[in-house]
This record gives C-alpha cells, sequence and structure tokens, in this order.
C-alpha cells in the first residue's frame, strides 16, 4: 500500500522566554493509505504537536512531510495559513475533544456545515446514509443539546466526514467521555476506516481506543519510542 | 446551508443579548428617521402657511418682528394700527398686484367653552381678500359681498365651537351686535380654521376703528424684486414691513439652535447604537474562539469567517433599523405632539413627515453605521487560527 504521509526528520521548537523547547525532536514516519495510526505517549510527549504538522494545521520549525507524494513542507518553505487552509479542506477531517457543535442547528444542518465554506468534488450526496452509518439517523433533527455526550461527538465525526478526507484527525475525541460513549466513538472510528478506507490519526490517552487502530506509536519527549 | 442561515441561527443563541443590540439600533434608527422627518415637515409646513396667508408682503404698525409674524401665522390683534388711505399709496406701486387691508380684533368672550376664551374676528375687504384667498373652500354657503354688512364667514373649527350654521346669528362678544353666518370654510389646517372673518367696515364700525387696520396683504408679481420693493415700504412712515421670507427666516434660525441639539443627540444615539453593535459582535467572536478555529479547519477561508461575522451584523443591523423606522412611521403623529410642545413656534399641519423614502434612507444610513462598527470584530474572527483555537481548548 502507498503512503499517504511521509515526514522526515520533523523538528518543532518553541520559544519560552529565552528559552528553546523541542516539542519534536527530529520525528520520521511513515503513514499508509487507509492506515488506522494512534498516537500515544505522556502529556508533554509532542504527541499533539506532531499530530497538528502531520495535519497540516502547524508548520513544522524543520524537516519535510509528503502528502500522497506531494512535498508540504520542506526547509525554508513555510506556508501560510490560506496555502494550509486549501490542503486541509481537501484532504483532512478533524475532531477535536470538544465537539464544538453549534447549537442552534440541528444535526443534520450541524454535519452539513462545512458546506457553506467548501464542497469537494465526490463530496457526499447522502448525508442520511452517513448519518445511518454512525447511528445518528434517528436523531436527525434533534439539537445538539437533545443529546449525549457520544452523539455529540459522533455527530462531529459525521462532519469531519461530510466533504470524504482522506484523513481524518482525532485529537483526543474520547477525552470528554464516559468509558460507553467512548466505546462508540471507537466503533464509529473503525466502521469509518474499514468501511470507507478513511486513514485514521488518532491521540489518545486510553489504551483500549488506541489498541482499535492497526498500529500504536508512542511518543516520549519528542521522539518516537521504539516499539 | 448558507453563510445567512448559520449568522442567524448564532444570533439566535445569546437570544436576549441580540434582542438589546436590535432595540439600541431601533432606538437610533425611530430617533434619526423621526429627526429627518421633522426636518422635513417642519419646513414644508412653515412654507405651507405661508403660501396659505395669500400675499407675500405684510404691511403693520412699527413694532416687534416676532410680534408681526406671530400676526401673520397665528393671528392677533397687532400692537398698533395704521390708516387705511395707506393702501391706495401702497397699490401705486408697479410690483403690486393686489392690496387687501385687515383689521383684526380679539375680545374674551365670557360664553365660550367652560371658562370663556378669546374670540378673534378678522375684518376683510370682501373686494380684495376672496382673491387674496382663492383657494379656500366652503363647506356651505360663500362670502359676504356687501362692504358693511353684518354678515360673517366662520373658519371650521370656529363654526364647530360656536355650533352654527349657515343662516344662524353670530353675537359679536361684548358689542351687543349680531352677524349673520353666511358661509363656512372647509378645514384648512391653519389659523384660518378658527377665525371669524367680517366685512372690514362692520369690524371697524363695531369695534370703533373707523379708517383704522392692523395690517396690509400685499401680492406682487412674480418676477418682482421682493427685497427692492420691501425697502420702498420702509419709506412709509412708522410701519413694519414683513416679507414671508423673512418670516420664514426668522423662524427657522429660532428652530436651528432646536435643531442642532437634536441632530446631536441623535447621533449620539447612533454612535452609542454602534458601541453596542461592536460589543455584542465581539462578545459573540471571543465566545465562539475555539469554534471559529474549528470552521477554519472544516475549509472556511478567513474571508468566508468574516463574512459570516459580518452577516451577523447586517442582521442586527437590518432588524433594528426596519423596527426603527416602522416604530417612527406608527408613532409619527405621537413624535409629532412631543415636538409641538417643545418648540416655540409650530406651524400648522404634519410636523414630522416620514414617508417609505426617507425610511429606506434611514434604514440604509443605520445599516452602513453598523456594518462599519462590524469591521472590526469580522477582521478579528477572521485571524482567528485552527491552531490557536486547538491550543486553547487544549489548555
Amino acid at each position: 500500500m502507498s503512503n499517504i504521509l511521509e515526514a522526515r526528520d520533523i523538528r518543532k521548537v518553541f520559544r519560552r522566554g529565552s528559552e528553546d523547547i523541542a516539542a519534536l525532536d527530529g520525528v520520521s514516519l511513515d503513514i499508509e493509505k487507509g492506515e488506522f495510526v494512534s498516537f500515544v505517549g505522556p502529556s508533554g510527549s509532542g504527541k499533539t504537536t506532531l499530530v497538528n504538522i502531520l495535519g497540516c494545521l502547524d508548520n513544522p520549525t524543520s524537516g519535510t512531510l509528503k502528502l500522497s507524494g506531494t512535498s508540504i513542507f520542506a526547509p525554508g518553505k513555510a506556508l501560510s495559513e490560506a496555502e494550509l487552509t486549501r490542503i486541509r479542506r481537501r484532504t483532512f477531517g478533524y475532531v477535536f475533544q470538544n465537539f464544538h457543535l453549534i447549537p442552534t442547528l440541528t444535526v443534520y444542518e450541524n454535519v452539513i456545515l462545512p458546506f457553506a465554506f467548501f464542497r469537494k468534488e465526490g463530496s457526499l450526496g447522502d448525508v442520511d446514509a452517513l448519518l445511518g452509518d454512525l447511528g445518528l439517523d434517528k436523531r436527525r433533527d434533534h439539537l445538539p443539546g437533545q443529546l449525549s455526550g457520544g452523539e455529540m461527538q459522533r455527530v462531529a465525526v459525521a462532519r469531519a466526514l461530510v466533504n470524504v478526507p482522506e484523513i481524518l484527525l482525532a485529537d483526543e475525541p474520547t477525552g470528554n467521555l464516559d468509558s460507553k460513549r467512548a466505546d462508540e466513538i471507537r466503533d464509529a472510528l473503525k466502521k469509518m476506516n474499514r468501511g470507507k478506507g478513511v486513514t485514521i490519526i488518532l491521540v489518545t490517552h486510553n489504551p483500549e481506543l488506541a489498541r482499535a487502530g492497526h498500529r500504536v506509536v508512542e511518543l516520549r519527549d519528542g521522539a518516537i519510542r521504539p516499539a | 446551508m448558507t453563510i445567512y442561515r448559520i449568522a442567524y441561527k448564532n444570533l439566535l443563541r445569546k437570544k436576549t443579548r441580540s434582542l438589546l443590540t436590535v432595540l439600541g439600533i431601533a432606538l437610533s434608527a425611530w430617533v434619526l428617521a423621526s429627526l429627518l422627518g421633522f426636518n422635513r415637515g417642519y419646513e414644508w409646513a412653515l412654507n405651507r402657511d405661508i403660501d396659505n396667508m395669500g400675499f407675500q408682503v405684510l404691511l403693520t404698525a412699527k413694532g416687534c418682528p416676532y410680534e408681526a409674524a406671530t400676526l401673520m401665522l397665528k393671528g392677533g390683534t397687532g400692537l398698533r394700527y395704521l390708516k387705511e388711505d395707506m393702501v391706495r399709496g401702497v397699490a401705486k406701486n408697479p410690483e403690486v398686484t393686489s392690496v387687501t387691508a385687515m383689521l383684526m380684533q380679539a375680545v374674551f368672550d365670557p360664553d365660550k367653552g367652560e371658562s370663556g376664551g378669546m374670540s378673534a374676528y378678522l375684518g376683510v375687504d370682501p373686494a380684495t381678500f376672496p382673491q387674496a384667498k382663492g383657494f379656500l373652500e366652503f363647506k356651505k354657503g360663500g362670502w359676504f359681498k356687501a362692504p358693511e354688512a353684518y354678515e360673517a364667514v366662520m373658519g371650521y373649527e370656529a363654526a364647530e365651537l360656536e355650533q352654527r350654521e349657515v343662516g344662524d346669528p353670530l353675537l359679536i362678544a361684548g358689542k351687543n351686535a349680531e352677524a349673520k353666518v353666511v358661509g363656512i370654510l372647509k378645514r384648512t389646517g391653519t389659523q384660518d380654521d378658527g377665525t371669524i372673518f367680517l366685512p372690514l367696515r362692520t369690524v371697524q364700525k363695531v369695534f370703533e376703528r373707523k379708517g383704522q387696520i392692523t395690517g396690509l396683504g400685499i401680492k406682487v408679481s412674480k418676477d418682482a424684486n421682493i427685497d427692492k420693493f420691501t425697502e420702498r415700504l420702509y419709506d412709509l412712515p412708522d410701519v413694519q414691513v414683513v416679507s414671508m421670507a423673512q418670516v420664514k427666516n426668522t423662524i427657522m434660525s429660532l428652530l436651528s439652535s432646536a435643531k442642532v441639539m437634536v441632530f446631536s443627540i441623535a447621533i449620539i444615539a447612533i454612535l452609542i447604537a454602534m458601541v453596542g453593535v461592536v460589543n455584542t459582535i465581539l462578545m459573540s467572536v471571543f465566545e465562539r474562539f475555539q469554534e471559529l478555529g474549528i470552521l477554519k479547519s472544516m475549509g472556511a477561508m478567513p474571508k468566508d469567517v468574516f463574512m459570516l461575522v459580518w452577516t451577523e451584523t447586517l442582521i442586527l443591523c437590518l432588524s433594528g433599523s426596519a423596527l426603527g423606522v416602522c416604530l417612527a412611521l406608527g408613532l409619527a403623529r405621537v413624535t409629532e405632539l412631543l415636538v409641538r410642545r417643545l418648540l416655540p413656534y409650530a406651524p400648522n399641519g404634519s410636523l414630522v413627515q416620514v414617508d417609505w423614502a426617507l425610511a429606506a434612507s434611514t434604514v440604509a444610513a443605520v445599516t452602513a453605521a453598523g456594518l462599519l462598527s462590524g469591521l472590526y470584530p469580522a477582521w478579528r474572527a477572521a485571524r482567528v487560527r485552527p491552531l490557536d483555537a486547538i491550543r486553547s481548548e487544549a489548555q
């Protein structure tokens, strides 16, 4: 299977006062198309920083990143916010710890919200089918306030998938959920990965959720810990 | 799903805050529309009052010009009397097309109303006055013809008040004289409505003012130089010449300071509304900081976020200004009552004229001001980066 992401010697240095802090210290990694990769590690290990760079939300300080063979980040080539947005909206879907649903829009309206800004060719024509896949078909016309935490996060997953991204990036998607609701999200992600072939990059502290993927990558002190 | 629908739904999240902002904008739009309506209506009503005088120049005995203006517009006894033979001298001027002599007398009538009141009798020349006031229409009857007849024409309100019909006798208060009502005028919306017209000679005789008048109404030809003519009239001894332009200027200058104050209030109201808009939208942007970042991660470009927030401003401003002009249109009469209480002189007729064109202009002006104040919050929102939103979430 071909690599959808190729990261080489990624470094990210933050400046705090007069001190430079290396959040990532030379990370190299390949992710295959259709792969489900879980990133784990203690707080401050650099996993969110890495995933933000892999998800084109942030520029690395140095290193290279290729997306489906096309160079995105290279030395001396920092992308503007608008350029990053153009890449992001064609390739990525994002799910975060907080759901950020618009409380006055129904489930269906929240899911199709991205269409107000961008509709990719080949985006989902049948949003109801996606809602059905995620077990939200009966909640279609409900407002977020009428949903459980698990249902709200599944709406966020549906919203991230409506433009049919190649990669779904989920950063602590179960962080605000109890174990039962976390299982719902795990099942939904597995279904999207196996059923639709969506590449999934997951950041989690939850070991059970991490094991749902094909591969677990552990980070410690800004570097990948050998398996 | 459109940006307009998202913006509308966003505003529904904090209904009370949005409603208060809309009310603030409505208030400023109401003040602005009413003020502009007043500005237009007052001048229109004043011009109408002056046009309805039937002559362009009034000659009275020398005295205070403001009293002369009051005499012209509201009626009154005047301070002094002129000699009636002055009519012939004035009529010789080439600019003059007609001259009509008037004698105003006002007396206290103890039988008027519950506790008595003033009755105004205007002696007019039956040969010239009806021509000068050719626009007056009769509800019933017509003008008296004979110069010394004991006949009266009553203004609409005077007839209503005295409960007189054509053919009824009319007692001239305190003078033991009686006139027959021969005509009742239709409502004019001017001081004529409250006036009782009698032949000049009759008033002179009843009030013992033979050969005396209180004013001369002069009509001049259209191409006449009124300024030069009035200058020449000042050569006459002890006269006060008041042209309509002077009256208008005097009243408008009296009004100008009030206008400045009201304009200042309107500007302050708009500024307060603008601050309200900035406050509401900026608070909403800060509250949705993470959410705006998420919108960007979904593919919203900075211009999309800018337009979203600006559209929210647009909805607030359009709703507020539409409500404000509806209030101005619906409550124009109430505003007018209020304005009439505050003004030193208010002409007859509608003082606050708010029409649809003015309403549309007000909506446009208030919305433009609102959109201007929405620029900064929209710019702030457009600058939010998804990464900043995620970091703040992590914190």
